[in-house]
């Protein structure tokens, strides 16, 4: 496309007065020539200064250095000095006003040879970088989560498969003494064995479920959550409601864990806090999503105080679970009322 | 094993509730072998809920569990200031029948421990360790088949 000079001079105008980058003009004895409001907006006074006055070396008061291969800043070989080498797209730090050390995608280039003239241009990259970051601690938590449900599944099995077996055969062992010719006194103290093993056996079941129950990877999540329930009323005297609508026997491994987790903390929050004897769990599977509530009519909580009773990370930990797998949550809480957490996972 | 008179644990308790006016008492013993062995409170006097009867009582936690693992007795003299809020729902009974107050003492059977016997209060009143020790020299020293003291084994 061919443009009538004149605009394209007045768009080019425009460019350097309204651009968010910083422009800057530099002649032969690097001394400036010009620079827009977006390259005085971001120098200190000091340095914007000494480079109206024409310091060939203003530049470095602001200058904190480049990125080369070797190193995240350096002065080695600068991108003002060297002509050498092509600065077309580069990182540089600058010591901004008010914002302190930020980095920058610069290029350094000759636009009129016969004069010397080069531009220096300046893109903000703090926001690129922080959705870089977010992104990465995003990608960082799943592979910690993951990492954290393999090695309890691991251990869990373990204790499961090697150590509760090996306490089964002795098990076996000992109730084989009953039917040998053995003294009545030593058949005693044999039985309060027996005894001490079936709770040990019992204690690393415990054990091994509590880590990560092997029904969630055997049978699927519905058989989990009712063993998981079953648990809880034997253990805390809580009854929980459960009912589910499942289309599928299995979902994905990590979307499983997912609505495991959230429901297993959400229900272990009524307990601790709801005052309450009945929680009622639903799950299930429509339009395309998979639909988790766990609700409580027990004494429920100010959401905007949040969690007095608790460190509140519960709450945090669930939302990033359910991030993970692209799902969100919904917590609903009234003091008097009760409380319920509804999640939603899409399926694909 | 020689036939004995059965015990009447309820009335056994009910003495003590009586003569200590205290809120609740309740005991836990272990459940025959058809059960596993497993520890549930099976007599409890002044309870205000029934949740108590879901649970199975786990060694090493809660009251009844604690006092059953370490066969020590265990006592609060202010269950509010004693425990942190985070670790009340790892205590369902004083959770479930709203307790401040308790004292519990292990009941051995053959050098061992086969049942916890709990008293508690739900008012201001607390059971100080002068109260425990009469609570406990009022027991004797057995409680049904039941004794109260550990008894050192000749080997």
């Amino acid at each position: 496309m061919i443009f009538e000079d004149f605009q394209l001079t007045n768009l080019l105008m425009k460019m350097y007065d309204n651009s968010a980058e910083a422009i800057f003009f530099f002649d032969q004895s690097k001394k400036v020539i010009a620079m827009n409001r977006s390259a005085e907006d971001i120098l200190d006074t000091q340095v914007l200064k000494k480079m109206i006055q024409g310091d060939p070396k203003a530049i470095c008061f602001a200058c904190k250095g480049y990125t080369s291969e070797s190193e995240l800043k350096t002065c080695t070989a600068c991108y003002f000095e060297n002509y050498e080498k092509d600065f077309s797209s580069f990182q540089v730090y600058l010591e901004t006003k008010g914002k302190g050390v930020i980095p920058y995608t610069a290029s350094y280039q000759t636009i009129d040879p016969e004069n010397g003239v080069r531009m220096f241009m300046l893109r903000d990259l703090t926001r690129q970088f922080e959705t870089q970051k977010a992104l990465q601690q995003n990608m960082m938590t799943k592979r910690v989560i993951q990492a954290q449900e393999n090695e309890r599944k691991r251990i869990s099995r373990e204790l499961h498969d090697s150590v509760a077996q090996e306490i089964l055969s002795a098990l076996v062992d000992l109730r084989v003494l009953k039917y040998m010719n053995v003294e009545e006194e030593v058949l005693k103290k044999v039985q309060h064995t027996e005894i001490s093993l079936m709770r040990l056996l019992d204690d690393i079941r415990h054990l091994a479920v509590e880590l990560r129950p092997a029904t969630l990877d055997d049978l699927g999540l519905e058989a989990a959550f009712r063993t998981h329930f079953k648990w809880i009323e034997k253990n805390y005297g809580v009854v929980v409601n459960f009912q589910a609508g499942l289309k599928a026997k299995r979902y994905e491994d990590e979307v499983e864990t997912v609505v495991y987790r959230v429901c297993q903390e959400a229900v272990f929050n009524a307990l601790k806090y709801a005052e309450t004897d009945e929680i009622s769990v639903h799950v299930i599977e429509e339009e395309g999503k998979l639909k988790l509530t766990v609700e409580d009519s027990g004494v429920g909580f100010d959401e905007l105080e949040g969690h007095s009773k608790g460190t509140g990370l519960g709450l945090y930990g669930m939302r990033e679970r359910a991030e993970l797998v692209g799902g969100t949550l919904i917590i609903q809480s009234e003091i008097g009322v009760g409380t319920s957490i509804r999640m939603q996972v899409p399926l694909d | 094993m020689q036939p004995q008179q059965k015990f009447n644990f309820e009335q056994a308790l009910k003495k003590v509730k009586d003569h200590f006016e205290f809120d609740l008492v309740a005991l836990a013993l272990v459940q025959p072998a058809k059960f596993r062995f497993v520890l549930k409170w099976e007599y409890i006097l002044g309870n205000k809920s029934s949740r108590y009867r879901r649970i199975i009582l786990q060694t090493g936690k809660g009251i009844a569990g604690n006092v059953f693992k370490t066969g020590k007795p265990m006592r609060m003299s202010d269950v509010e200031s004693e425990l942190s809020k985070k670790d009340f729902h790892n205590y369902p009974i004083i959770v479930s029948e709203a307790l401040t107050s308790f004292g519990a003492i292990p009941l051995f059977k053959e050098g061992r421990v086969k049942g916890v016997l709990l008293v508690a209060f739900r008012d201001e009143r607390i059971v100080t360790a002068e109260l425990f020790e009469e609570f406990k020299q009022a027991i004797g020293s057995s409680f049904g088949p039941y004794i109260k003291e550990e008894m050192v084994e000749e080997i």
